[in-house]
């Protein structure tokens, strides 16, 4: 038994798996209902509006719905997607034991206490028939998958099997008199539309449970006198066929496994037993410590099972489904049913190749594991846990590829595991000394090479070389030189896959991905919070693959994604380019293309392959937050800078590649104060005064646009501040742009004007202004000010600037590697949409620089009344 | 477990014609003295191997063990024809003496001098006993120059016994089998391939693949894998040969190869065979004329 899921609760009494996700609900003693994710583990979403025990719960094929019956005689049908119950549907007299959804109809059928059947449409919420006959509990009833039929339990001693075709007919054709006729009949009679068909009777004691084969003319019951029943039944009559004797105390389950010809029941002795169906023997069981088993339930698709008990529900398959196979180049052998079979990738031709022995059906779960496979000697090992471990080798004869249905005299072993190490040898575990024996072709050993580490499988490293895996570490052992040549602490190690030319090794278990050199150095470690199930490396070094629900990558750097969901666990065998070969749980051979572009680009980008980035970008369609944080986050904010359409990211990602060009084209698109002025800071930054005038401008910055005209020397356009400061009647501004150009008598004109007339006196005085400085003396009278004597005062002028007019030397950006190439690519695609853009950045440029500001210009801005003295 | 083999590597390299990794990688720490001696054989036998002669002379004292002084005989006897007399003289009186005369290294360099004189039947008196891998593959390589393989097919049984996985025995093995040809072809093909997967590739591998691909008429692959190892050792004098043949076989040129090899080799069988054929060509044209 392999266990998926465990949970620990309050008494299990009814189980139900979603058709579609993986979802189970159990019913609990408590009354609580719980919605679990199996394979995430996680509890979803609880259910208590019942009073008291709930013991049966079923989920609807299709609809988001499920139903509850409990001790509270009420059936509730529940919506999962809305968190509530939708209605409650009343009638039993007593507790109700199980209820089912019919697979096609409206239909719930329902067992209870009350020692009736009840049949219900939950569209109109009304019973539409009572089946009446049993003369004790019911304990469990369900409809037949295809056939009009139910099959009921009961405490009575016997299993009934109902007809229900009269019920069928009417409720296909409901014409309204039949429909009030038969209300009437229910009422009167205790329904026509429902006919015990067969009763079966052999049980000792109280019937627990009785269940439909899926698809033959089977019954299965299980009783409190400890048996397990099988019943076949044809058109006319029903009879027993065996019982299956076994467990210690009632049997309180039992049921056909889908896909499998066996029996699996549970019962109150605390142990689950397997039955193969043909010989009518028990093939496994499993027991539980303290806890007895109450219910089971099959998945309606997969190959899972459910068991509830006293303190709690597991999950569980009984046997693995992953098929053994093993490349070899161009070719892969596996294993399907009890023949090795032949797929060729490049072809994809699959033949199948001999016949081996299959395991005997008294002991499950030992179907072949591990292949192993030597091209020049064409042999193949076997591996499976038949007594305890043990392998075939199987040479495949060269000519006679096909049909022979005779199985060759396989050569036997019993070991942990074998594996091929060279050509013509192959090694085997012996786990109890913990050696590893080397044998021959004819299985003869050649050699004994005792372990390095306390070893419990061997898995192939190279011609000569074994990994040896232990709990919690594996090595690489040289087996001629008995030399460990490299060693790694891991987690439990499932499978290793090595890359083709054998220089990297993934190391997959359960939870982990481990990929490390062919040494055993360690490179990266990949978590997943499912599990882990299969993967293979590309011819470019990226390691593919699956988890329980998706197909992701795992670059070398361990930056993973993922490429696609699964509906379906697969077992990837092989990838070549986009193409993906797999094998799927009915070990049959699937291709799957995806998409690489996302995982190729990383890589590229990761090798500093830019000619391929470059072209990438430029053919394929790559978007999404998710690649422009990527891109950000590794340092490569110019690149994504070609997938952004939005403005905001895009001027962001400009200012941060110093892309100045597509950032001032931005700034146009998005005009916010802020965005130009943080353009104004990453030009001054770059050095680019006319972007940083054109900022300035925008942003009606006349102080930093004077002091930058200043620095610039661009004396034209600071006389033509002093003009708009003027016009605006900023005195403030006219002073300072007066100072900056060095023109004292406007100084002293501002001064005046501003009626501070000792200062533009003194000014005009120490400037030597003479005419100017004794009419204001004249205009001040007594109030005179007094210049110092003596002092040699310095003039305050400006300093010539060091460079006139034009951009300044510009700072080196770093394009990179992505100049010319990616520029055009983004302007072609970019085209479209900002096409106007560019061409008006172009032309402004011009105006801004061949003409300045215009007076014209400052007349309508201030006319529009938008400068803000306050700004000054 | 056994011990680890300190020395395996080594020894392995030194098999397979890895001469200078024998070198390269002969700083082992924490050798017993009787592995250390060994080592030093199998480094100065990599030394002659690779024609550095006098510096095994140099630096082998008087006061070296006994199988240093044999290598040292077997570096004397290499370098000069001059020394071969002494040489073997001395040789002999080594084996004369009870006290060292049955020392396997011993044995082994008399048998190897004795094969270089052809005198097959002195090498086996002190070869045929045994006693270690390398004298029995010494073995079976005097049988198979004596053109006896069904000997050799007995040496390599006895090597097969001792272990069959044994550097020596397998490459023993694909001697043979190159020698009595035929489908044992495949056989000697597959083992020199699993050489190269398992080791690092020398010229002598390759050459051994090459052989095996002539035989079985690949002569395209033959030349691929000797233009490999002359990339290996540009001068390797059987390489040379290999390729000459190889392209004889193809139809194209071989002079540049064998003048190449007549310079470097004069002595070399290949060289000797075309000069005698040239030879009696010409007498055969002279008897004509």
């Amino acid at each position: 038994m392999l266990t998926k899921f465990e949970t620990k609760s309050n008494r299990v009494k009814g189980l139900s798996f979603h058709s579609k996700r993986p979802w189970i609900l159990a019913s609990l003693h408590s009354g609580v209902i719980q919605l679990w994710d199996y394979r995430m583990g996680t509890l979803i979403d609880r259910f208590d509006e019942h009073d008291g025990p709930v013991r049966g719960v079923h989920f609807h094929k299709s609809q988001p719905l499920f139903v509850s019956g409990g001790d509270d005689y009420k059936i509730k049908v529940w919506n999962y997607k809305m968190h509530r119950c939708l209605f409650t549907l009343l009638g039993h007299l007593d507790y109700i034991r199980t209820v089912q959804f019919h697979n096609e109809y409206p239909w719930i059928v329902s067992a209870s206490d009350d020692q009736t059947i009840r049949i219900w449409n939950w569209q109109s919420r009304t019973c539409i028939s009572v089946l009446t006959g049993h003369n004790h509990y019911v304990m469990c009833a369900t409809f037949h998958p295809k056939e009009d039929l139910v099959v009921s339990a009961s405490l009575d001693q016997t299993v009934r099997v109902w007809d229900i075709g009269a019920l069928r007919k009417k409720t296909v054709s409901p014409a309204d008199d039949i429909l009030r006729l038969s209300q009437m009949n229910t009422d009167l009679f205790g329904g026509v539309d429902a006919v015990v068909k067969y009763v079966l009777e052999g049980h000792d004691r109280g019937v627990n449970w009785a269940a439909f084969h899926p698809s033959l003319p089977l019954i299965v019951s299980g009783a409190d006198d400890r048996q397990v029943k099988l019943w076949r039944m044809n058109d006319t009559k029903a009879w027993e066929v065996d019982t299956l004797r076994g467990h210690m105390n009632n049997v309180s389950c039992v049921m056909f496994h889908a896909r499998q010809d066996i029996i699996v029941s549970n019962s109150e002795d605390k142990s689950i037993r397997v039955w193969d169906v043909t010989k009518r023997t028990g093939v496994q069981t499993f027991r539980r410590e303290h806890d007895r088993f109450w219910i089971l339930a099959a998945h309606p698709e997969m190959n899972l099972l459910a068991a509830g008990h006293d303190s709690g529900m597991i999950v569980f398959k009984l046997e693995r489904e992953r098929p053994a196979f093993s490349v070899s180049g161009d070719n892969l052998y596996y294993i399907k049913d009890r023949f090795l079979r032949l797929y060729e990738f490049s072809t994809q031709k699959d033949n199948q190749v001999i016949p081996i022995r299959r395991p005997g059906s008294t002991s499950l779960n030992q179907g072949p594991r591990t292949l192993s496979y030597s091209p020049t000697e064409n042999a193949v090992l076997v591996c499976s846990d038949a007594d305890g471990g043990s392998y075939e080798l199987y040479i495949v004869p060269k000519d006679s590829i096909g049909r022979g249905d005779t199985v060759q005299e396989a050569k036997r072993g019993i070991g942990g595991s074998a594996i091929f190490v060279a050509r013509n040898r192959f090694a085997v575990l012996d786990k109890s000394s913990n050696q590893v024996l080397v044998k021959n072709l004819k299985n003869e050993v050649v050699k004994k090479s005792g372990l390095p580490i306390a070893t419990d499988a061997i898995f192939y490293a190279g011609t000569g070389n074994l990994l040896c895996r232990a709990e919690d570490k594996v090595v690489i052992f040289d087996l001629q030189q008995r030399l460990v040549l490299g060693d790694l602490q891991t987690p439990f190690v499932k499978y290793v896959v090595w890359s083709n030319d054998m220089e990297s090794v993934a190391l997959l278990s359960k939870h982990a991905i481990i990929i490390a050199s062919k040494k055993l150095t360690h490179r990266c470690t990949l978590h997943e919070t499912i599990r882990v199930k299969s993967g293979a490396w590309d011819d470019n070094g990226v390691f593919i693959y699956t988890t329980l629900n998706h197909i992701k990558y795992c670059l070398p750097n361990a930056d993973s994604g993922i490429i696609r969901t699964l509906d379906v666990p697969i077992y990837i065998t092989k990838v070549s380019g986009n193409t993906i070969f797999c094998l799927d749980r009915d070990g049959k051979n699937r291709t799957i293309v995806i998409d690489a572009t996302e995982y190729v680009f990383k890589l590229s980008l990761l090798k500093k392959r830019y000619d391929q980035v470059m072209s990438m970008i430029r053919s394929s369609q790559l978007c999404g937050q998710a690649m422009i944080a990527y891109l950000q986050q590794k340092g490569f904010p110019e690149v994504a800078l070609h997938f952004v359409k939005d403005e905001r990211t895009r001027f962001n990602l400009a200012l941060e590649s110093g892309n100045i060009q597509i950032a001032v084209a931005s700034a146009k698109e998005i005009d916010e104060k802020d965005h130009w002025y943080r353009l104004g800071v990453e030009a001054l930054r770059q050095g680019n005064a006319s972007i940083v005038e054109y900022a300035y401008q925008r942003t009606k910055n006349f102080e930093r646009l004077s002091f930058l005209y200043l620095v610039t020397g661009n004396m034209d356009k600071l006389s033509k501040m002093l003009r708009i400061a003027e016009i605006k009647n900023d005195v403030m501004g006219q002073f300072h742009n007066a100072l900056y150009l060095g023109d004292v008598k406007e100084r002293v004109k501002i001064l005046e004007n501003a009626g501070h007339l000792p200062l533009a006196y003194v000014t005009a005085a120490v400037h030597g202004l003479q005419d100017v400085a004794e009419r204001l003396a004249a205009e001040l009278g007594d109030n005179v000010p007094t210049l110092p004597e003596g002092r040699v005062s310095s003039l305050l002028m400006p300093p010539s600037p060091i460079l006139c007019g034009g951009d300044w030397p510009l700072l080196r950006v770093m394009k990179g590697i992505f100049e010319g190439g990616l520029d055009n690519a983004g302007r072609g695609a970019e085209e479209d949409d900002e096409e106007a853009a560019e061409g008006d950045w172009g032309e402004d440029l011009d105006i801004v620089d061949a003409n300045g500001m215009q007076n014209g210009d400052i007349a309508v801005v201030v006319e529009d009344g938008e400068v803000q003295p306050a700004l000054m | 477990m056994a011990a680890p083999d300190h020395l395996f590597a080594l020894r392995n390299n030194f098999y397979l014609g890895a001469y200078q990794a024998t070198i390269n990688n002969s700083d082992i720490p924490h050798l017993p003295s009787d592995d250390a001696v060994e080592k030093d054989c199998l480094v100065y036998r990599s030394y002659i191997a690779l024609g550095s002669y006098q510096l095994v002379i140099n630096e082998i004292g008087s006061s070296a063990p006994t199988p240093l002084q044999v290598v040292k005989l077997l570096a004397l006897y290499l370098s000069g024809s001059e020394n071969k007399e002494n040489t073997i003289l001395r040789l002999q009186e080594l084996l004369k003496d009870a006290a060292i005369g049955s020392n396997p290294t011993l044995r082994l360099i008399a048998g190897i001098i004795y094969m270089h004189e052809q005198d097959y039947n002195e090498a086996l008196k002190h070869t045929n006993a045994g006693g270690t891998m390398e004298l029995h593959a010494l073995n079976v390589q005097i049988y198979l120059k004596m053109h006896r393989s069904d000997y050799a097919e007995k040496q390599l049984k006895i090597m097969l016994q001792i272990d069959e996985d044994h550097t020596l025995t397998q490459l023993a093995n694909a001697w043979l089998n190159l020698a009595v040809g035929g489908s044992k072809i495949q056989e000697a093909y597959l083992i020199f391939q699993d050489f190269s997967e398992k080791f690092p590739m020398t010229g002598m591998i390759l050459n051994g693949k090459a052989i095996c691909c002539m035989h079985m008429g690949r002569f395209d692959e033959a030349e691929s894998l000797l233009l490999e190892a002359l990339n290996k050792d540009a001068k390797d004098a059987e390489t040379l040969a290999n390729l000459i043949v190889c392209s004889l076989h193809l139809g194209k040129s071989s002079s540049r190869y064998l003048s190449q090899l007549k310079l470097s080799y004069p002595d070399h069988m290949l060289v000797k065979r075309a000069s005698a054929a040239e030879e009696s060509f010409d007498r055969a044209i002279q008897a004509n004329a």
